[in-house]
């Protein structure tokens, strides 16, 4: 598995369909996340199920890094950011690669 | 010597952090944590934190505001150790955990708003105090510039005096790092 991080409107999907395009995309990783907590998943649970997503065939993951903010005012919030935050180090420790895409340029930090 | 840590919220910088703590030399090692808050997410949050810390020889300082008064506590705890007739063999490492808790602190002291200029410069003179004092002081910044979102007058002043504590602070480190997703990336030394 690839991971590909960085900032809202990167161009983190353009970069990944450019270096990949043979791969399969779970894209929006962050939004998937917040789903399943407000179907109150549990950090563990969620991880699971993309883990079982992504156990066939070459997957690149890409994700909206969103914890570069002020504390968010609601704790939902707060909670969403978190547990992105754990997941992507989860993701990251496991993936072979990891980019970083800051304004369309990928960068290989793994 | 300073190193520098910077990394958005779970972005795994603690963890980094301590590592590098922990794979230094240095007689003594201490935690100077600044986090002052009671509420339950907080005190999650600490217990979190001291479980990483655990077994890992850090001797725990408190100081919600007034980083300089560790040199204080600093100097009590070596000066009752004898292993050693010359204390200049002392040497020790700080980690600060960390700035953004702390101007908050300073800033927000007793519900009423200090003056962005103020606080700045009374935070970098503290750190610079303690530098001295210490073999090494590593700092946990954090990122909290990447949101777009337009914050009203307070906030983001807060923002700025980060900003501007996060820029002096690296320029006087020999050392900076970003964290993101759990890797280090060396953004100078």
């Amino acid at each position: 598995m690839i991971l590909i991080v960085g900032g809202s409107y990167q161009g983190k999907t353009e970069y990944a369909r450019q270096n990949f395009p043979n791969a399969k995309y779970f894209n929006n990783l962050h939004t998937f996340i917040k789903k399943r907590l407000e179907d109150l998943k549990s950090q563990d649970e969620i991880l699971a199920e993309i883990k079982d997503v992504i156990s066939e065939g070459q997957w690149i993951i890409i994700s909206d890094e969103i914890g570069n903010g002020v504390v968010p005012y609601d704790a939902f919030d707060r909670q969403w950011r978190e547990v992105t935050g754990r997941i992507l180090i989860s993701l990251a420790r496991e993936a072979t690669e990891v980019h970083k895409v800051v304004c369309g340029i990928g960068q290989r930090i793994k | 010597m300073i190193t520098i840590i910077y990394g958005g919220t779970s972005s795994g910088k603690s963890a980094y952090a301590e590592g590098l703590v922990c794979n230094s030399k240095y007689n003594y090692r201490y935690y100077l944590a600044t986090m002052s808050s009671q509420d339950e997410e907080s005190k999650a949050r600490i217990k979190r934190h001291r479980k990483l810390r655990s077994g890992k020889r850090f001797i725990t300082l408190e100081h919600p505001v007034d980083v300089k008064n560790a040199i204080g506590d600093i100097e009590r705890i070596e000066s009752g150790d004898f292993s050693t007739e010359d204390p200049y063999h002392k040497s020790n490492i700080v980690l600060l955990e960390c700035m953004s808790n702390l101007l908050a602190n300073e800033m927000f002291k007793g519900g009423v708003t200090q003056e962005l200029d103020f606080c700045v410069n009374k935070i970098l003179s503290d750190i610079q105090e303690l530098e001295a004092k210490v073999s090494e002081l590593v700092i946990v910044t954090n990122n909290i510039f990447d949101d777009g979102i337009a914050y009203e007058a307070e906030t983001k002043d807060y923002i700025r005096a980060l900003g501007a504590i996060n820029s002096q602070l690296a320029l006087r480190a020999n050392k900076v790092v970003e964290v993101t997703v759990g890797i280090p990336i060396v953004i100078k030394g």
